[in-house]
């Protein structure tokens, strides 16, 4: 009987959501596809604004933050630092932003197909993914121009990266999903984020809060946004950065990460039960 | 329901699915689906907490299929019609599971393509020959498989000349057309079409007229139409749908006869 009833389960599985199953990736990559030639469609730069985008973004940063308020300090290869900053936090917001807003967005392909929703959420993620790459090289040269030496630590980014994904893919699933049915929580995201831009060292350096309050600091570094931007820039350009495993210590650096994987468990979970009303409701 | 009990439930579905004779497409069983219509303004967070706090329900229940049983046998050609809200497109979409039903179950045997709509996903911006890969990869196509149907596709819509142009270059025929042609030229199991025949000029309805009849006892087809013409030409039986429920049954005339009284 309860073998009968596991066989049902794994069939279930294998028939309906399985992710990697050939049908669902064609299906993905062919929407990723459209989605990527579609953003640049009808500009003179085409894909070029891929790159374009975030270096004027930068320099204005750079001149205000590292030029006129002179923010960078003691860190070694400021400028640097501050592009890997917003690369990494555009990445994320992009991320969150095309994910939530995906269901709504693609509600006339689900009220007349049936397929697994969570394509249309990871596709809309993937442009920022994508366009994290390509910066990143970006980042890369950047660096090497500023006598950034080269690491194995470098290797260690994409764990940060994937980190970063997993809690943008999770509020993605999560915020998606109640969005069908309240489209407050896209304005409530926007607020949201504008919130995190500040509670997460990108613009000003850690130790500019840690000067007048270690516990303040502490706390923004418990934030997993922080601490895989900071990682990030550990591993990437300078050792002479605070980061949460050192600043606030390894058991919670472990928590921030153990609150991603939650996130992303919780709002899959949560996904999958909603997803059956979405053709009715969006 | 408790866990088990729904365990139980799939179990039985999965009894059935087994149990279905070789012969039949789809099976459906007591099927009811209701949708919950929201009465005012109960779009957004503001309205749901105050309708919580007041108790009010927010929302009002509408019955749409009340017990729908019927089967479909391999290579039948089945019509549907009904009047306008009878319930004929929720029962399509619960058939190509974009719905899911509150009780009953459909079974089907084989693989399902629904047309519920003509060209889904579609975009302007992209070529003809993109949408048709689109387009199929959202009917569960993979690309080596587009690419066996994809020359026939375009044989038929008789758009070579236009594949590597942007679909907001086309005229709005030529886009019906390309839609249509990927519609029935779809190598699946079971067709599912919601009103879609009305296509192109007389040339090509002609054309697609003689294709139909040629599909006949090959294909499994589903056809909702408002044309009784339609029904005669094409299918072997046809189901009147009147209030989520089956009002007749049976020969096409015999229901296009059925159909014509409602309004008498």
């Amino acid at each position: 009987m309860i073998l009968a009833i596991n066989m049902i389960k794994l069939k279930d599985m294998s028939i309906n959501s399985n992710m990697f199953s050939k049908k669902n990736r064609v299906l993905l990559s062919e929407l990723v596809k459209t989605d990527f030639k579609l953003r640049y469609q009808g500009s003179v730069l085409g894909y070029l604004w891929a790159l374009i985008k975030p270096l004027l973004m930068f320099a204005i940063l750079y001149v205000v933050f590292a030029k006129v308020l002179r923010f960078g300090g003691d860190i070694p290869h400021y400028p640097v630092y501050l592009l890997v900053g917003t690369v990494i936090w555009n990445f994320f917001t992009e991320c969150a932003q095309q994910g939530i807003h995906a269901i709504e967005q693609r509600g006339d392909l689900l009220r007349k197909i049936n397929f697994p929703k969570y394509i249309v959420v990871v596709s809309a993620t993937s442009t920022a993914v994508i366009n994290v790459l390509i910066n990143l090289c970006v980042v890369i040269v950047f660096a090497l121009i500023n006598g950034v030496t080269p690491s194995l630590s470098w290797l260690l980014v994409p764990l940060s990266l994937a980190e970063l994904y997993a809690l943008a893919l999770g509020i993605s699933l999560l915020l998606g999903a109640i969005n069908v049915k309240f489209r407050d929580i896209g304005n409530i995201w926007d607020v949201i984020t504008q919130a995190l831009f500040y509670a997460v060292p990108i613009i000003y350096p850690i130790s500019m809060v840690s000067q007048t309050s270690t516990f303040t600091a502490k706390i923004i570094l418990m934030n997993p946004i922080a601490q895989a931007i900071q990682d990030i820039r550990y591993n990437m350009i300078t050792t002479t950065t605070e980061t949460t495993w050192g600043f606030v210590g390894v058991q919670w650096g472990l928590l921030s990460v153990a609150i991603v994987i939650a996130i992303l468990v919780i709002s899959i979970l949560y996904f999958r039960k909603k997803s059956k009303h979405f053709a009715e409701e969006v | 329901m408790k866990w088990s009990d729904k365990y139980l439930k799939k179990m039985e579905t999965e009894a059935a699915k087994e149990a279905i004779a070789e012969s039949i497409a789809i099976k459906v069983t007591n099927l009811h689906k209701s949708f919950k219509l929201p009465t005012e303004r109960a779009w957004g967070l503001k309205q749901a907490i105050f309708n919580r706090i007041k108790g009010v329900k927010g929302y009002k229940k509408q019955e749409v299929l009340r017990g729908i049983s019927f089967e479909v046998k391999k290579g039948e050609f089945l019509g549907i019609v009904g009047r306008n809200g009878s319930g004929k497109s929720t029962l399509l979409k619960t058939l190509s599971q974009i719905y899911t039903p509150d009780s009953g179950s459909v079974i089907v045997n084989g693989s399902l393509v629904p047309f519920i709509e003509l060209g889904v996903g579609f975009n302007p911006e992209l070529t003809g020959r993109e949408n048709v890969y689109l387009n199929g990869a959202l009917l569960g196509f993979s690309n080596a498989e587009m690419d066996d149907m994809y020359e026939e596709i375009v044989k038929f819509a008789e758009l070579e000349q236009f594949m590597d142009q942007k679909l907001k270059n086309y005229s709005s025929g030529m886009q019906v057309r390309l839609a249509f042609s990927i519609a029935i030229r779809a190598k699946g199991d079971i067709l599912i079409l919601d009103e879609v025949l009305a296509v192109g000029d007389a040339a090509f309805q002609e054309k697609c007229n003689n294709y139909f009849k040629s599909l006949h006892g090959n294909q499994t087809v589903i056809l909702v139409t408002h044309d009784m013409g339609n029904v005669s030409r094409f299918c072997d039986r046809a189901i009147l749908i009147e209030n989520g429920k089956i009002a007749c049954e049976g020969k096409p005339e015999k229901v296009t006869e059925a159909y014509m009284k409602l309004w008498s």
